[in-house]
């Protein structure tokens, strides 16, 4: 008796909501795959898609190969750069001076032979040569020093077959020291000429 | 000079505005071991905190005068009065001069410093003299530093007052300082070594400074790449290139200095072969004067104050040497004859002396070359490399940079050596240059 009586008011709602269903078009939030399924949606015939496989294989396969020539021109391209790295670190040494002298000593001159065989060997190469010197002279002597070294190191690559134009100069004085300590072997390692690629 | 009307004047301390005139005649002339001493009394305060007066006036003041040479600061037991009657208590601690100061702002909000000096052994003889009696006023007194710059410049009276030369209390000292590992900016501080700050920030080398008369800058600055002389055409006005012009291309450019007028610049610039050579730029017409073409270095131009020669160092006869010439190149003598590597020349204010340094054993001394005699002297004996002297504005004194390798620090000094201060404990320091400009 109890599930009967309950029954008839849920009838009678069923029956009201299918009426006014009927009578106005369904908001789209209660019913959302209706109008999806009675989309018109054209559908493809096989010749087309066949055709848009293939044009999508060949664009993928063009990419793939395209993706790998430019790996492999990425991969050349830092081989290159890496050899060209190693062979500038290979060669761009500095040389030392004694003290307050901008002479190039006998020990120094296979360093500045292997630059000059670097540039030449690298064409499109440019270097700075820095004058340095170490802390025990005036400031402002030591840039003149500095200066002169690095003229010094830059006419003997000259004389060794470099242009002018691939060398450009730069006098640093004691102002940049490459080691900080204070003794008689830093102090050389602090009179140098300093290669660097431009 | 005025009538000395004690009690009244601080009362009437806002209402005089008295000057001290011009070219007064000097009441004391300084001899070694006589120093006259001078007191400061507790001064009277309105409107400005007493802490600050403590630290900014009296503490700067008593310094500047104590530093100034001739003065003995009285600082124990002095009397809280300041009438007539307490003389003879100030005159039993010392004092010759009482300064007594009245401190206020206006009601503009201008700071008033108003000053008597009386002279506390003469009162006594019934003779009493109001030394100095003077009004100091600063429109920007609610500046930092304002009453410092007042204490300054009383001293700087007093000196002026006591011995016909203006003392040097007012002054600043330029300077390079390192920021890192090749970075290098020029710096300023006070003589007292208060208000120490950077002038520039590049984050680049940038040393080697130069101060004129009037304030203007130049400097050489890696910033671009090449070192370029950079600075100030105009007092006060913003930092832009000096030389080489733009679009030039000039050897490298170091070691600016400026003429004594201030319209010509002194600079080095690298050649083609490695050797430098000293111009001259004028700076109006941009024109440039070769004074050196050798196949050496020339380096580190200083004028003398008549601006028709310079001194500089140069390795044309083997070692660095100091050497003179003509604004014109002509004229060229060596100066230093002893010793193998001597440099960093600068012509004292007045003209009649050259300190420089040499290096003996690793390390470099000062020295001061009297051109009247011909002789050198040397002025610093330690086991620390003393470098770059500059003279004060005075004559006095000349500060450089000394310590242990890499730790060079601003020091100063009085011809005799004898009394020897840090200016600031400050490390990595360099190239100072002392200036009464601000």
């Amino acid at each position: 008796m109890r599930f009967v009586r309950n029954l008839i008011p849920l009838a009678v709602i069923l029956t009201l909501g299918v009426g006014v269903a009927c009578k106005k078009p369904a908001p789209a939030p209660a019913e959302p795959a209706q109008p999806a399924a009675m989309a018109p949606a054209p559908a493809p015939t096989d010749a087309n898609a066949q055709q848009r496989a293939d044009q999508e294989a060949a664009r993928a396969k063009a990419e793939a190969e395209a993706e790998a020539a430019r790996k492999a021109a990425a991969a050349a391209e830092m081989a290159r750069a890496n050899k060209f790295k190693s062979d500038a670190e290979a060669a761009l040494k500095d040389i030392n001076f004694e003290f307050d002298k901008s002479d190039i000593r006998e020990v120094d001159k296979p360093k500045l032979q292997a630059i000059a065989d670097f540039l030449k060997g690298n064409v499109q190469a440019k270097i700075q040569i820095a004058g340095n010197c170490d802390e025990r002279g005036t400031v402002e002597y030591n840039l003149a020093l500095g200066e002169r070294r690095a003229h010094a190191a830059q006419n003997y690559l000259t004389g060794l077959g470099v242009t002018e134009a691939r060398l450009s100069s730069i006098s640093y004085g004691k102002e940049k020291p490459k080691v900080q300590s204070h003794d008689e072997e830093s102090w050389l390692i602090n009179r140098n000429c300093q290669f660097t690629l431009q | 000079m005025q009538k000395l009307v004690l009690g009244l004047l601080l009362v009437l301390a806002p209402l005089l505005h008295a000057q001290a005139p011009p070219n007064q005649e000097v009441v004391l002339t300084a001899s070694a071991g006589s120093k006259l001493g001078v007191a400061l009394s507790q001064p009277r305060i309105a409107g400005v905190p007493e802490a600050t007066v403590a630290k900014d006036y009296q503490e700067v003041l008593n310094r500047d005068l104590e530093e100034a040479g001739p003065f003995a600061v009285i600082r124990k037991d002095l009397p809280a009065a300041t009438d007539p009657a307490s003389y003879p208590a100030w005159a039993a601690t010392g004092t010759e001069w009482l300064l007594t100061s009245a401190i206020s702002r206006s009601d503009r909000g201008d700071l008033e410093v108003m000053i008597q000096v009386v002279d506390v052994v003469a009162a006594q003889a019934k003779n009493a003299k109001a030394v100095v009696s003077k009004l100091y006023t600063s429109k920007d007194g609610s500046r930092d530093g304002a009453l410092r710059r007042i204490a300054h410049k009383i001293s700087d009276d007093l000196m002026a007052r006591l011995t016909g030369e203006q003392g040097v209390a007012s002054t600043r000292i330029v300077f390079v300082r390192e920021g890192g590992r090749g970075i290098k900016d020029i710096w300023q501080v006070d003589r007292d070594g208060a208000n120490a700050r950077p002038l520039t920030a590049f984050k680049s080398l940038t040393i080697s400074p130069a101060v004129a008369a009037d304030g203007r800058l130049a400097y050489v600055t890696y910033k671009g790449g090449a070192p370029e002389i950079w600075g100030q055409r105009v007092p006060g006005g913003p930092q832009v290139k000096l030389f080489p012009p733009s679009g030039k291309a000039e050897g490298h450019c170091f070691c600016p200095s400026w003429s004594p007028d201030g319209k010509r610049l002194a600079l080095v610039q690298g050649d083609r072969r490695g050797n430098t050579d000293i111009v001259v730029l004028e700076m109006e017409s941009g024109r440039v004067r070769r004074l050196t073409d050798s196949n050496c270095i020339n380096t580190d131009p200083s004028w003398n104050p008549a601006g028709n020669q310079l001194a500089f160092t140069s390795d044309r006869e083997g070692g660095p040497q100091v050497f003179l010439m003509g604004d014109d190149g002509s004229n060229v003598r060596r100066l230093t004859q002893e010793g193998t590597y001597n440099g960093s020349p600068a012509w004292s204010p007045m003209g009649s002396m050259i300190a420089y340094v040499s290096r003996f054993e690793g390390k470099f001394d000062l020295f001061v070359y009297k051109l009247g005699e011909g002789k050198s002297y040397q002025i610093t004996t330690g086991l620390a490399s003393s470098e770059s002297p500059a003279w004060s504005p005075d004559e006095h004194r000349i500060v450089f940079t000394s310590g242990s390798r890499g730790g060079m620090q601003l020091y100063t000094t009085d011809l005799s050596g004898n009394t020897l201060r840090k200016l600031i404990d400050l490390d990595g320091c360099q190239s100072p240059k002392w200036t009464r400009s601000h």
